[in-house]
């Protein structure tokens, strides 16, 4: 186990660093380099030797990249280019935002789809599973954020019941009822992404294992079906969806990004879309990097917890399940 | 309406040609043993007529659409839908929303498909020289994957568009960087399984060159898989289309696609909220029939996979079968 945990520890720092080249190295392949979009327009050219100088982007790119990788693992994420803001300020409270509506809809559509998936493996093309299959169908096919905007249309604009946009109310920040109601129109959003593939998935599972010898074995014995279902069956066929979960990750934090914008939600995802369009390529690096990090711990937990909930798994074998 | 009975013709040919010539040589048909059973799945035939459908639309757009889809005339914005000569109303410039609908249907299913075949070129060469040689290379390929799969996709796409600016070849190419990961894997895995067969063995003993190995007698051992994924993979790209549209980094203005009406639209939600139902409807229908398209092409092929039954037809059946007995 120990082994295991230290090759796969080792496999994400690995990945982690070759994350943090591809996203320096996208910056540093902008036309221009950053040196343009750095430098403040207008300077006389000797002004911006000083000011490359200063900034450190007359140095070669190697050691360039050896600096801003130190200043990141001390924890520096750098500085705004337009009012040269520290850049951890402006992301950390939105990396907030962003967990407590992803934290909701994921949970809420796990309570939802799992127990809909079993139920559906018992009784496989029954009513229950034809709707299901609707909205999964539905669910992968249509666009998340236009979802939202009908929505909003409708129950915001229409039957003015919920707030049409942001997290709080002006001057009602911290009232948990308050941010109820702004949670209920992006979750519901972001939850019925997730529940099209979690249920298909709880059911195909479950299908699989509901096939097996052993659960003839335990129906001949007489075991009743609740007890087959439940204890025998259910165990091993949430083994599979731990993996989904922990590969769903990027989607998680990439689906909350459209979903926030719509909502004009103070979340990490708006922040990346309006860095994106100032240009602002500190701040873009550092969102990338932090949500990789996230991605890569959430892998990373999902493969420990299959090991430990999987006993047949083999750890001496290279990598796990990516491998 | 009339469009709708010409379909099948259309659609046919267009995922036959291909197998169609393997077919015509292979003693067994077995295209034609996919095709019957493909037709038997009735989402997957109501898939391919109304894909068939919007293929017909972006083809003949400039018969279509009454108007230049981006004519201003602010002396008729914001008709409603039912105006003359209007039949989905106008847009905040008077732009009529019908024809505007009706040319970003070339601009979805361009993306579509050029993304999902520069994907699968990407991925089949990847993953076919992953599988095929191993070693490093493999595990070099391997970890490259691992990398991409934990970058959120939404968030390198919109760098790159930020960085490099939003041009039409830009977006089809970061979007097939992102997508070819599925393909490489499924290769990958179809070729560690082949590799060590007699076959490949006697191709190497008469010299053929592993290039040739690779690309005659390996790869179209994989070709229905890839198929399959790159039917989902033009949902996935139109998908994504209209979400960097919507953002206003994908397609840009004198174009028009389904992600920037929608995003028109959710500026002017109170002034008509229709606006934005239309092109949402439109993505919705095109990705659901490419989905049902792939969903339908990998049950037929795949031999394990049971018809769908309906309760209410087995047990009509079971009386039968009881009442005859008798």
């Amino acid at each position: 186990m120990t082994e295991y945990l230290v090759r796969r520890l080792l496999q994400s720092v690995l990945v982690l660093f070759l994350i943090t080249l591809v996203a320096f190295g996208l910056i540093h392949a902008a036309p221009g380099g950053p040196t343009q979009i750095m430098l403040s327009p207008g300077l006389s050219p000797e002004a911006l030797k000083v000011q490359a100088h200063n900034l450190g982007l007359d140095q070669p790119l190697h050691i360039q990249y050896i600096r801003w990788l130190g200043d990141m693992l001390k924890g520096d994420l750098g500085y705004t280019f337009k009012n040269n803001l520290p850049v951890g300020d402006i992301l950390w409270p939105t990396v907030g935002n962003t967990l407590v509506l992803m934290a909701v809809a994921w949970l809420l559509s796990l309570i939802i789809a799992i127990p809909w998936g079993i139920y559906n493996s018992t009784s496989a093309y029954g009513i229950s599973d034809q709707v299901a299959s609707f909205v999964s169908y539905v669910g992968f096919a249509m666009p998340a954020f236009w979802f939202g905007i009908l929505l909003q249309e409708l129950f915001a604009l229409k039957l003015n019941l919920l707030p049409l946009s942001d997290m709080w109310t002006m001057g009602e920040e911290g009232n948990i009822g308050n941010l109820i109601l702004h949670l209920l129109m992006p979750v519901t959003v972001l939850s019925l992404g997730f529940l099209a593939s979690y249920v298909k998935y709880s059911r195909s599972s479950m299908l699989e294992v509901l096939d097996q010898d052993y659960i003839r074995t335990a129906r001949a014995k007489g075991v009743p079906e609740r007890k087959v279902v439940f204890r025998h069956a259910l165990r091993n066929a949430l083994i599979p969806i731990i993996t989904v979960l922990g590969l769903d990750l990027p989607i998680l934090v990439g689906g909350a990004t459209l979903t926030e914008r719509v909502f004009n939600w103070p979340g990490m995802g708006r922040l990346f879309i309006e860095m994106a369009l100032a240009r602002e390529y500190s701040v873009l690096m550092a969102i990338t990097i932090v949500t990789a990090v996230m991605v890569i711990i959430g892998n990373l937990v999902a493969d420990i917890l299959y090991a430990i909930v999987d006993p047949r798994v083999q750890l001496g074998r290279k990598g796990g399940r990516a491998a | 309406m009339t469009e709708l009975n010409l379909d099948p013709s259309l659609g046919t040919p267009e995922l036959g040609s291909g197998e169609a010539t393997k077919a015509a040589d292979a003693p067994s048909s077995a295209w034609r043993l996919f095709w019957s059973k493909f037709s038997r799945n009735r989402f997957a035939v109501i898939g391919l007529i109304v894909l068939g459908f919007f293929i017909l639309v972006a083809l003949f757009a400039r018969l279509i659409a009454p108007h230049d889809p981006t004519y201003i005339d602010y002396m008729f914005a914001n008709l409603p839908a039912g105006s003359e000569g209007h039949l989905l109303g106008t847009d905040e410039l008077g732009r009529d929303i019908f024809s505007r609908l009706v040319y970003s249907s070339q601009t979805s299913l361009m993306v579509g498909f050029s993304v999902a075949v520069a994907a699968v070129c990407i991925g089949s060469i990847l993953g076919a020289i992953s599988g095929y040689f191993g070693g490093i290379i493999d595990t070099i390929f391997m970890r490259i994957i691992d990398v991409m799969y934990s970058l959120p996709t939404l968030f390198i796409n919109i760098l790159v568009l930020a960085i490099f600016g939003s041009k039409f070849v830009y977006m089809i190419l970061i979007l097939s960087l992102t997508s070819w990961m599925g393909v490489a894997r499924l290769v990958r895995g179809v070729f560690l399984q082949l590799r060590e067969m007699q076959y490949v063995e006697a191709a190497k003993a008469i010299g053929v060159s592993n290039w040739g190995i690779i690309f005659r007698h390996l790869l179209r051992n994989a070709s229905f898989p890839i198929i399959v994924n790159a039917t989902l993979m033009v949902g996935g790209a139109i998908l994504a289309e209209s979400a960097l549209s919507f953002l206003g980094l994908g397609i840009q203005a004198p174009m028009t696609s389904w992600g920037i009406m929608l995003s028109n639209a959710q500026e002017f939600m109170l002034v008509d909220p229709m606006q934005a139902v239309y092109p949402g409807l439109c993505i919705l229908i095109v990705v659901l029939a490419v989905n049902f398209i792939g969903d339908g092409i990998r049950d037929a092929m795949d031999p394990r996979h049971k018809v769908m039954i309906s309760r209410r037809r087995l047990d009509k059946w079971r009386e039968e079968y009881y009442k005859s007995e008798i």
